[in-house]
């Protein structure tokens, strides 16, 4: 299947990097540099199936059901898997506690709130409760600004997708099988041909 | 490298005394070392070992702790000012000075940005590692319009110790024969997109006195043998160099300078030694050598040097020669002039522009080019119907918008996943570089009571671009969007910026060469006018801070004036 072409891709280039080491450096280094990964490694967010069982660091147990809800509305699965799927909920739950302010993270929190006033005031039910149909609406309507929704908060809302779509794109499965993700290029080409179906680079720096 | 490379305690005389590690640094240790002389290097901050300390290299996003954000509460306490460096994240951020632990002050209603990076390596770790030479238009400008002073050298005085520099460095580039920007000694240019080649066809045809070529970077497209024998490989074009390049593909202490050094067996590294003043003999006029306070423990000792290379940066060297008070130089050793801290210089970033360009969506490019390109400064002849003196370089390129810009659209589902897996429309985009002029009162100071923890008085800055900077960079802007527009680009955007000094991180001056000793602090070889065995090679030293990235002339400069000082060693005139 191309996704685990993909996915060998970069293991295959991570591989070439320390093989590429060990020729040059010798293989203790190579390996000492593998060990400094190690620390990063385990310092980072592990994408956790269970992580709507509890309340979060941010949000309640329920506020983490529904954005996981949005999550896989806004990046649904297809033929890799969506952002629920990595629990990209989770990961942002986590992301907002360690890396913004109280601020914004009230800020995330006012937009689940929203989201659920909405619901209830047209469908008269919460969020989570709704329709599939009546889900994509909503946001629909928020994304566009439209209904009964402002142009302040189509703008917030766009905050949301913003974490989702990083959360998405910076994990393994949106870097390494929806889009590319080459560790060790090993030159610079100013051209490569492109078509339509071709998917883009998942960085172009360190910082994304 | 050789077991005893790291010292702490020393009685030795030392033939030379470095202070500081970075780019300046690590070439007077080079030059020293391979000329026979004992050399000891004094680093304020950590060792960090090549390959081995770059924490934060290969790292996939996924790996990253908080995929290379940094945890807010850190942010705050640590890291308030570092963070604005744009190189500053998860896996680069213990290459960066902690705010915590060193305090500095602006004077009421000015605003400057100082980012540190206390290690071995400095800032040649983390620079961007653009390299230019100056041109004769760059050395002869201040003359022409009276600003500063004039450089007391010219291009015959540097350019053999500018390809001296880049034949060991490794600078990637293209010949281009321009008059305001001379060639380096290249290694290949890395390549460009077909929208810039396109881009660059139209400017030629239509703005010829502004040619867009490759940036020249101190990256090895083509290592040499000499690179090769020094354990350096090809740049991967990851473009993830700020962590830290195992393939010693750029330029640093590490990769380049300190192993060359280490190989002769006449270094030694004082690290942990931040230097606190320098030691001076008022009956022979030498400085003897310099006070250090224990970057760990705050202990005191000292080490001695026939010469003494101040190379701690711009800011820091001259820290530290204001700090150095005697009772015949009670405002800062061998600061007769009185300049010691005046025409603080750094560059003026505040212009972007950008637009979309139609087509070759049927090409794409693969790796990460670690350089953009760049429009040199096409100001360089004065004149005054631009109503602004001096001028900027433009830099930029072409790229497909990926995930990270088109995020932003309406959209939700898999129309929208489709959309953002798909590379998006090129964009070009063009930011400004331009000069700042040198002037007396943009200053640092010794705050009259404000110490950091080593003791050390702290630094007020008192630095402001002028309506000069202010008028370059709304022409900038203007210009940018007209060139963009007239290449045919669409959605046309720019404007200037009203950012502070500091952040280009390119500042330079407060110890300024010249000709005459009355107003200015080095000659024409970087050595001090008052006291001869006292070289400051760093930015620190520069008249103008022209338009070029400033780490090519530190490293020319320092090769020159080591070759001079070991004449003058050798003549016993020092």
């Amino acid at each position: 299947m191309n996704n685990t072409n993909k996915t060998n891709l970069a293991d295959n280039s991570r591989r070439k990097f320390i093989r590429g080491f060990g020729l040059l450096v010798g293989c203790s280094t190579a390996a000492t540099l593998l060990t400094g990964n190690a620390i990063a490694v385990a310092m980072s967010y592990a994408p956790n199936a269970d992580s709507t069982l509890t309340n979060g660091k941010v949000f309640t147990r329920a506020q983490l059901l529904q954005l996981e809800k949005i999550c896989s509305i806004v990046i649904p699965a297809t033929d890799t898997l969506g952002a629920a799927e990595v629990d990209t909920h989770g990961f942002i739950d986590n992301q907002l506690y360690h890396c913004h302010s109280k601020k914004v993270q009230h800020k995330a929190i006012a937009m689940l709130t929203l989201l659920n006033v909405e619901a209830s005031n047209h469908f008269s039910r919460p969020f989570i409760e709704l329709t599939s149909n009546q889900q994509y609406q909503l946001l629909n309507d928020i994304d566009q600004g439209k209904a009964a929704f402002n142009k302040q908060q189509r703008s917030e809302f766009k905050f949301l997708k913003q974490l989702i779509c990083f959360g998405y794109y910076t994990s393994e499965v949106g870097a390494t099988q929806e889009l590319r993700y080459d560790p060790v290029p090993g030159g610079f080409k100013g051209s490569i041909p492109y078509k339509e179906t071709d998917a883009s680079w998942a960085t172009s720096t360190l910082f994304s | 490298m050789n077991e005893n490379l790291y010292i702490n305690k020393s009685n030795q005389e030392y033939d030379a005394i470095v202070i500081g590690s970075g780019i300046s640094g690590g070439w007077a240790a080079k030059e020293f070392c391979e000329r026979g002389h004992k050399t000891l290097m004094i680093e304020r901050g950590r060792v960090v070992e090549h390959r081995k300390d770059y924490i934060g290299e290969n790292t996939p996003m996924w790996q990253q702790e908080h995929r290379g954000q940094v945890d807010n509460i850190l942010v705050d306490q640590q890291y308030s000012i570092q963070k604005q460096c744009y190189a500053f994240g998860n896996t680069t951020k213990h290459f960066f000075g902690n705010d915590r632990d060193l305090p500095y002050q602006t004077k009421k209603g000015t605003d400057f940005t100082w980012i540190r990076a206390n290690q071995l390596g400095g800032k040649s770790l983390l620079w961007h590692r653009q390299t230019y030479r100056l041109g004769e238009y760059d050395f002869n400008a201040n003359k022409l319009d009276g600003y500063g002073t004039d450089w007391p050298i010219r291009t015959k005085d540097i350019e053999k110790w500018y390809s001296h520099v880049e034949i060991h460095a490794g600078i990637s580039g293209s010949k281009e024969n321009l008059p305001n920007l001379p060639d380096s000694e290249f290694l290949p240019p890395f390549e460009m997109t077909s929208p810039e080649k396109h881009i660059k066809a139209k400017f030629a045809e239509l703005f010829p006195d502004r040619p867009l070529i490759m940036g020249r970077t101190a990256h090895l497209t083509k290592p040499t043998q000499l690179h090769i024998s020094q354990g350096r490989v090809q740049c991967q074009a990851r473009n993830e160099c700020h962590a830290g390049c195992s393939y010693g593909a750029y330029f640093s202490t590490q990769s380049s300078t300190l192993p060359a050094a280490a190989k002769t067996g006449n270094l030694h590294i004082a690290p942990n030694s931040v230097v606190h003043s320098l030691i001076y003999d008022e009956k022979t006029n030498r400085v003897k050598g310099v006070r250090v306070i224990d970057n760990d423990d705050l202990s005191e000792r000292e080490y001695f040097a026939k010469v003494v290379f101040v190379c701690a940066s711009t800011i820091g060297s001259t820290q530290i020669l204001m700090n150095s008070k005697s009772k015949k130089f009670p405002n800062g050793i061998a600061n007769s002039s009185g300049v010691l801290g005046h025409y603080l210089m750094d560059h003026n970033y505040n212009s972007v522009s950008s637009g979309d360009i139609d087509g070759f969506e049927d090409e794409y490019y693969s790796g990460r080019r670690p350089t953009s390109l760049i429009i040199p400064n096409f100001y360089y002849k004065p004149d005054p119907k631009r109503g602004f003196l001096r001028g900027y370089a433009l830099a930029g390129g072409a790229y497909r918008k990926g995930w990270q810009s088109q995020q932003h659209q309406d959209g939700l589902g898999v129309e929208y996943k489709n959309k953002l897996k798909q590379a998006g429309k090129w964009a070009f985009g063009l930011y400004a570089q331009g000069e700042m002029l040198p002037k007396f009162e943009n200053q640092m100071r010794l705050h009259p009571s404000l110490k950091d923890k080593w003791g050390m008085p702290q630094i007020e800055f008192d630095v402001r671009f002028s309506d000069n900077e202010k008028a370059m960079m709304e022409d900038a802007a203007e210009q940018s969007i007209k060139m963009l527009k007239a290449a045919g680009l669409k959605n046309v955007t720019g404007h200037p910026n009203q950012g502070p000094p500091g952040l280009a991180i390119h500042e330079v001056g407060t110890a300024r060469m010249g000709r005459d000793p009355k107003t200015s602090f080095l000659n024409a070889f970087n050595q001090s006018h008052d006291i001869p065995n006292l070289f400051v090679t760093d930015g620190a030293s520069f008249c103008s801070s022209a338009v070029q990235n400033p780490s090519l002339t530190f490293m020319a400069l320092t090769a020159r004036a080591v070759d001079y000082a070991v004449k003058e060693l050798a003549a016993k005139r020092i």
